[in-house]
């Protein structure tokens, strides 16, 4: 060895540890650990907690699905999860979240805008549930209620006369959420046009300061997975579900309740509905005769 | 007054613009650099907006100067009253066969030997060799009494330029050629020689390290205007942007408001201000390293005699002893101590006045009087007169004397001469012989009288965490009374001149910096061994060749006073440098929005001092800037008051002055700008 | 119990259990640093190795060990990611692409943990846990070598000796790493985090449709990418993903672990130093800045300012139903805090305000309490440049712990504190200046540039989370980032290696009146000033076209 230069000797040294502490942390490490997991009540979770309906393995107690038709569309006897950002929905090998911002509010290049997604969502589960979708910053046709206001500027960035106002989230032919913006005719927004010549301005409307719809209703979870809704949004749901299925609200209440995660320890978390358990849970008490 | 004294060091100011002078202080080169990139764009370009700001910033590197150049013209006129003691002098060297040759001082080299007589000016510095002389050493120290300079001992240096006033005496040259004391003291006071000290080394180190990260905060902000404003091109950016980023004046203001200016503008200033508030005391510092080491000092080393104490003991009371009264006892000491020209001997009639009243008697009122004089082998003095025989001296020999005489020694006296002893005094036993009976009649107790004010001062280092040491050739006990006395922390008695050395050593194995003063050539080891060593400029050239600083008075308590200074001086670096970064604070709420508020109005939030508009901001900025670094020049100049007392309290005190003060102060003052400058043309 | 209540419960819970801990893991690791002992293993770790765990280093050599160790990881990982698909477990995925496989390898070696990959997608279970797990233990481990040998700088006098990186290395892992995070490994399966070696398993679903279940040992790589300060997950969807993080009590145990070693450490350098309350200031400076920085992330996501959280009346995009906002929003604090970049949320998505403080998180230089190791040495630097710069102010020449701080000093830790944010500066700066790097960002305007300042600050602090709109899998980003972390990490810790060479040397100055104290709430409150008022200063132009301009109304 000592015949080797000191900076050649470091890096044997260094590689003899590296592979050291591969064959300890990389290798024994995980198999320890997962020996361990083997012991009964460990077991189900380590592999997954898989679950079954009617004998057959479903998918995981931890990972949410979609409970739509193949066209898409929300199926009527099932809860539905929450919006998903993982692939195509609910997709365990593309987890994701959507990343966009709170200001992603004009859609471009034919892509949707969060605020628009989120109008969208907020219309298409109000009329599912049959309640009033509206939310802030939301025109009436589901796109976000921003406007592109054109026109010079003042030293403080406002535009002082508009020229021109366009909903930039209503292509035309559509008819824009307002008819009129400070005394200029609003437009839809021809295609081409870009929406940024103006100064953005999301116009709130008349929505409730708390929509019907709730807010995990309408928007995507981090991983994409989210197994769980909120008490809330499972509350919105019963009454269509129970209806959908035929049986009493009350029974579909009952199975919600025993769906129901409270805080850990009190206070760790918020209250949540396993959507995933309580839709097995429906199909054993209240199978659905469609 | 500082009107005056800043129109005088103008010119100065000015000269320092050159480049190469600028290249000192990083910090006001970025400055200039950027006052001449907005002078061209000004040129280029020009707007009164444009005209304001690179006056300014011209302002503001000329007001840099102006610091440095104030703080050494204070320097200048000491420096001509010691020119003047320069001027050239004919020296009378000896020569080897004994003759004499009259040469240019100018030509005088180490070791050659000079006759200088009364009425002559000495011709170089050295070392009396041989006489005694008066010598007028105003020149230097501006004090008009003469000093006694004599050869061997420790009051035998004398310095080139100084007047022998009377008798003749033989100088030993100590100096080369050019490197005279004189010469070194005008190069000090004027900050010609001064070289940058480690602390403001490193505190440049800082500084530039701020610069540079304010430089690429700037820099690189300017690709993302860029990319903001093309996000939004409907958007107006403003006088302050377009589609190539932020204009080019805006951003050198924004650089320069954002760098450390105010402290990089003074530091220069306060360090030769430092220097000079020493001068002022009549300490000269070798170096600025010394300086900046006396504010770190932790150990004082002191003197005992001289120091602390007068220079000798003096008679505090008188003990009785058998069936002697008090009046009877100090009758018998003034009397017997009458002929007794010594300090102690002097000590003991004031004190008998003091305590008993007693009116001092002249030797020649005693006619008939016989004095004994006080000699090695006898150990005491007296007289002899109308039949009594009075004897006062040490212990052993006053008794052994009252044996012989047939008397008898009371018991009591062994308890009240020991006592004395431990207490640090010296006990003088005087002694009566009458009718051929001798007997003891009390006890004069002499001690060391400690300076007033000294525990005072030693409380004060205390507070400062400085632990001040005693050093005396006195036995333990005597020199623990006295440090008790004094309130020193520690002494080190019955000490060698290598005892001195040791201790310095020791102390600084375990970190610590230590001070002292001395003024002898056997002190000179360890005047070079301190982390800061004054000599008393009465002392041998050794001593001040090997100290780092001279004091001109020879007061040795003075060092409390470099101590101070040397604080003081750190303090004010500090507190410069944590306004000025504290100031940035403000300058950011001013520019940022002004620059970016067209593109998004929102940040006219960040606007909290509501400047009336984006151009009146950046220059109100500026201008603050700019004046800030005038309206701090005194206080660079004098330096942060320094109150001794806990390092906690005085930094509780700093902090809330130039922290929270350098945080709110800039608010105001770009406000009061803001108000003014909003009604110039071209500046709404 | 009310949201609010909860949330509140839940931060104080987490103070609490870590006021308690950190005490004695502070003492075992102090303990483990100071030992003269080694276990038996640890010896035939060394023989293998081949050095002498009683031979002691000078900085320079405890540096060159550093670098060569991380430069042969660098390798290995890059190689072990090229040809994993010639090896077990690769789970039918081909070797990873060079560029990401560079930048994954430099982003694992450093403790940053930045995630060009996709977990599910493209990373076979070999290459999971025998390249990536193994870095998670060995960079962390690092870390806090780099931190025992600057803390030993300190505290030595007089020697040039700063420990032994091979036994610094060796015992992080073997006493401290290893043993927490097994026992964290097994809390995490029973929560339902996955731990098995299975191949993705497809299932027909409840409505008849398909879905792929992954397989893999997780819940031992969860532990120590937490525990680790790491962050690099398993799946793309990292601790927000249910097979890592399932319940909302995993996620507690989660930022615990997150949390534990760095607010330990001061505890630790307090005993080296043999003076407990200068641990107690160091802990006190940072937990001062996380629980502002918590706080003030907790209210803007609660208070959900912004056009799309307005209108969904909650910032709810991208966080789970399980865990909650104010959870979510503590995790976030947690992980940006430290070094970690795991995360449970998407910042991406966060409120504008919200996304500024994960930001400024990150800016302060990952000091409160900061990367396991990293997040100390980081934190005594900021003690020593405010020493410096408000120290003067007592008339002394500045000293910290005895040691003064000179010219020499004052330019280590001046290059130190330069290092980071010129390399988010410029990186961002260079970025922003190109079309192609503008093209990967996902949203638009100021939010775009916050995309690319967040991604910039991660990398060169070495934390690895992101604003993941961005697409940071092209050769611009790959290349840029990846010497952003390099830059990042190695950088400072030779600059602090060689601050603590230089301090070892030194005879400590004897404490006295005079000297300013650094265990005090004034010292305290000194160091969280001047490190706040440095990084606002030094960010403000970046931040103020970024989160600050979209997020001010």
């Amino acid at each position: 060895m000592n015949v080797l230069p000191g900076w050649l000797r470091r890096h044997v040294a260094a590689l003899r540890a590296l592979l050291v502490f591969t064959a300890v942390l990389g290798v024994l490490y995980p198999l320890a650990v997962t020996a361990v997991a083997q012991v009964p009540g460990l077991k189900d979770r380590a592999d997954g907690s898989y679950v079954s309906s009617g004998g057959r393995q479903v998918g995981s107690d931890l990972v949410g699905q979609s409970f739509t038709g193949e066209d898409g569309n929300p199926l009527r006897q099932y809860f539905q999860s929450r919006p998903s950002a993982a692939g195509d929905g609910y997709d365990p090998t593309a987890t994701s979240a959507s990343n966009l911002g709170p200001e992603d509010i004009v859609d471009e290049g034919g892509e949707q805008s969060l605020l628009s997604m989120v109008c969208t969502r907020s219309k298409q589960v109000g009329q599912l549930e049959g309640v009033d979708g509206s939310r802030p910053y939301c025109a009436e046709s589901g796109a976000g209620a921003v406007l592109s206001v054109l026109g010079p500027r003042d030293a403080s960035g406002a535009v002082v006369r508009p020229t021109r106002v366009i909903s930039v989230n209503e292509p035309c032919p559509a008819v824009p959420f307002l008819a009129e913006y400070r005394g200029v005719q609003v437009e839809c927004a021809a295609p081409g046009q870009d929406p940024r010549a103006g100064k953005i301005v999301p116009v709130r409307g008349s929505a409730p300061a708390d929509p019907a719809v709730p807010a995990d209703a309408v928007t995507a979870s981090g991983s994409g997975l989210d197994p769980h809704i909120s008490v809330a949004y499972a509350d919105l749901q019963a009454g269509r579900v129970a209806e959908a299925r035929g049986v009493p609200a009350g029974t579909v209440r009952k199975l919600v309740e025993d769906a129901t995660t409270g805080r850990a320890l009190g206070f760790m978390g918020q209250p949540v509905v396993n959507v995933l358990q309580l839709n097995i849970a429906l199909d054993k008490a209240a199978p659905y005769r469609g | 007054m500082l009107a005056s004294t800043l129109l005088a060091s103008a010119p100065a100011a000015l000269r320092k613009l050159d480049p190469r002078v600028m290249w000192r202080s990083p910090v006001m080169l970025v400055v200039e650099i950027g006052a001449v990139w907005t002078t061209v764009m000004t040129v280029l370009d020009p707007s009164a907006f444009a005209a304001l700001i690179t006056a300014w910033l011209w302002l503001t590197v000329i007001f840099a100067n102006l610091a440095e150049a104030v703080a050494e013209g204070r320097g200048k006129a000491q420096a001509d009253t010691l020119r003047k003691a320069k001027k050239e002098t004919t020296a009378r060297r000896l020569t080897g066969d004994g003759g004499e040759e009259t040469v240019a001082a100018a030509e005088l080299r180490r070791g050659d030997l000079v006759v200088v007589e009364a009425g002559q000016i000495i011709p170089g510095d050295g070392d009396v060799v041989e006489g005694i002389a008066s010598v007028d050493e105003s020149a230097i120290t501006g004090e008009s009494a003469p000093v006694i300079r004599e050869s061997g001992g420790d009051r035998s240096a004398v310095t080139g330029g100084t007047r022998v006033l009377s008798d003749r005496i033989v100088v030993k040259i100590t100096q080369r050629p050019g490197e005279s004391f004189v010469d070194r003291m005008i190069a000090l006071v004027e900050g010609a020689s001064r070289q940058k000290t480690p602390n403001e080394i490193a505190l440049n180190i800082l500084l530039a390290a701020l610069t540079i990260i304010f430089l690429v905060a700037i820099a690189s902000m300017q690709p993302l205007a860029i990319y903001s404003i093309a996000n939004d091109p409907g958007a107006d950016g403003g006088f302050a942007l377009d589609a190539h980023g932020v204009t080019g004046i805006v951003l050198v203001s924004l650089v320069v408001c954002l760098i450390p200016t105010t402290i990089g503008a003074l530091l220069s200033a306060i360090g030769i201000a430092g220097m000079d508030r020493l001068v002022q005391r009549n300490v000269l510092a070798m170096s600025g390293r010394a300086v900046e080491a006396a504010g770190d000092v932790n150990t004082l080393l002191l003197d005992k005699t001289g120091t602390i104490t007068l220079g000798n003991r003096q008679a505090s009371e008188f003990v009785p002893v058998g069936g002697t009264t008090g009046a009877q006892l100090a009758d018998a000491a003034q009397l017997s101590s009458l002929a007794d020209e010594t300090p102690e001997g002097r000590s003991v009639v004031v004190h008998a006045k003091e305590a008993y009243g007693l009116r001092e008697r002249h030797p020649g009122e005693l006619a008939h009087a016989e004095w004994v004089p006080f000699t090695a082998q006898s150990r005491m003095s007296g007289v002899d007169v109308d039949g009594r025989r009075l004897r006062k001296g040490a212990s052993g020999a006053v008794t052994d004397w009252v044996r012989d005489q047939g008397g008898e020694v009371p018991h009591a006296l062994a308890a009240v001469v020991d006592g004395i002893s431990a207490s640090g005094g010296t006990p003088l036993v005087v002694a009566e012989a009458r009718d051929g009976k001798a007997r003891v009649l009390g006890v004069v107790h002499l001690k060391d009288v400690v300076k007033a004010g000294m525990r005072e001062r030693f409380d004060r280092m205390r507070a400062m965490g400085i632990k001040t040491i005693m050093v005396t050739g006195d036995n333990r006990l005597t020199a623990k009374a006295i440090a008790d006395e004094a309130g020193v922390d520690d002494f080190i008695a019955e000490a060698r001149p290598e005892d001195k050395m040791a201790f310095i050593k020791s102390e600084q194995e375990g970190g610590r910096l230590v001070a002292m003063t001395g003024d002898g050539t056997n002190d000179a080891p360890a005047l070079a061994q301190a982390d800061v060593g004054v000599a008393m400029n009465t002392g041998t050239s050794a001593a001040k060749e090997a100290g780092n600083m001279v004091d001109l008075d020879s007061d040795p308590t003075k060092l409390v006073e470099i101590v101070e200074i040397g604080k003081q001086l750190l303090i004010t670096r500090g507190a410069l440098t944590t306004f000025s970064i504290a100031n940035d604070v403000a300058k950011y709420f001013a520019i940022i929005p002004a620059l970016f508020v067209a593109l998004f109005p929102g940040l006219d939030a960040l606007n909290v001092m509501r400047l009336s508009s984006p151009r009146s901001a950046i220059l109100s900025a500026v201008v603050f800037n700019a004046l800030i670094i005038v309206a701090l020049i005194p206080l660079a100049l004098r330096g942060v008051r320094y109150r001794p007392g806990s390092a906690s309290r005085l930094l509780n005190r700093n902090l809330l002055v130039y922290g929270l003060g350098g945080v709110v102060a800039p608010f105001a003052g770009i406000k009061l700008i803001d108000l003014l400058v909003q009604f110039i043309p071209g500046i709404d | 119990m009310g949201a609010t209540a909860a949330g509140i419960l839940f931060i104080g819970s987490l103070i609490l259990v870590l006021a308690a801990v950190h005490v004695p893991l502070g003492d075992h690791m102090y303990r483990t640093f100071t030992s003269t002992r080694h276990w038996r293993a640890e010896r035939l770790i060394y023989r293998i190795v081949g050095v002498d765990p009683d031979a002691e280093q000078v900085w320079s050599v405890y540096a060159r060990s550093v670098l060569a160790f991380s430069a042969v990881s660098v390798l290995a990982l890059y190689g072990l990611q090229r040809l994993q698909s010639h090896l077990m477990l690769s789970l039918g995925f081909g070797g990873v692409e060079p560029d990401i496989a560079w930048n994954t390898a430099i982003s694992f070696v450093t403790n940053t943990n930045w995630q060009a990959y996709s977990g599910e997608s493209a990373m076979g279970h070999l290459a999971q846990m025998a390249g990536l797990a193994v870095q998670n233990f060995v960079s962390a481990a690092v870390g806090i070598a780099v931190a025992m040998a600057f803390v030993r700088g300190l505290a030595r006098r007089r020697t040039g000796e700063l420990g032994n990186f091979w036994v610094d290395l060796t015992r992080a892992v073997t006493r401290v790493l290893l043993p927490i995070a097994a026992v964290a490994a097994i809390a995490l399966v029973a929560g339902g985090a996955i731990q098995n070696f299975a191949d993705p398993h497809t299932v027909g679903t409840l409505t008849g449709g398909e879905q792929t279940i992954t397989g893999g040992p997780v819940a031992s790589q969860e532990a120590i990418k937490e525990l680790g300060t790491n962050g690099g997950g398993f799946y793309n969807a990292n601790s927000a993903h249910p097979f890592e993080n399932p319940t909302s009590w995993t996620n507690w145990i989660e930022i615990l672990l997150i949390l534990l070693i760095p607010f330990s450490l001061p505890r630790t350098f307090g005993r080296m130093v043999g003076d407990r309350r200068q641990g107690g200031a160091i802990v006190a400076v940072m937990a001062a800045l996380a629980l502002i920085s918590v706080v003030a992330l907790n209210a803007a996501q609660l208070a959900h300012h912004g056009t799309v959280p307005e209108s969904v009346t909650a910032a709810s995009e991208g966080t789970e139903a399980r865990f909650g906002i104010s959870n979510s929003a503590t995790f976030a604090a947690a992980t940006t805090l430290t070094s970690t970049g795991a995360v449970d949320s998407f910042h991406d998505s966060y409120t504008s305000l919200g996304g500024a403080v994960t930001m400024l998180n990150m800016m302060v230089g990952e000091v409160a309490p900061g990367g396991v190791g990293s997040g100390l040495y980081g934190m005594l630097i900021l003690a020593i440049i405010t020493v410096f710069a408000a120290g003067l102010m007592v008339g002394r020449t500045p000293e910290y712990l005895g040691k003064r701080i000179g010219a020499r000093e004052i330019k280590l830790a001046s290059m130190y504190f330069l290092v980071t944010p010129m390399i988010v500066l410029v990186g961002t700066g260079i970025a922003m200046a190109f079309e192609t790097p503008r093209e990967s960002m996902l949203n638009s305007g100021p939010h775009g540039l916050s995309e690319v300042l967040y991604a910039f600050t991660s990398a060169a602090n070495n934390n690895g989370s992101a604003f993941g709109g961005l697409t940071a899998a092209t050769t611009f980003y790959d290349v840029a980032l990846g010497l952003a972390m390099a830059f990042g990490r190695f950088l400072p810790i030779v600059l602090a290696l060689a601050l603590a060479g230089s301090l070892a040397r030194q005879t400590p100055v004897p404490v006295s009146a005079g000297t300013l104290p650094t265990h005090r709430p004034q010292f305290v409150g000194m160091v969280a000033g001047v490190t706040l008022i440095l990084v606002a200063l030094t960010f403000f132009p970046a931040l103020a076209l970024g989160p600050l301009a979209e997020g001010i109304h």
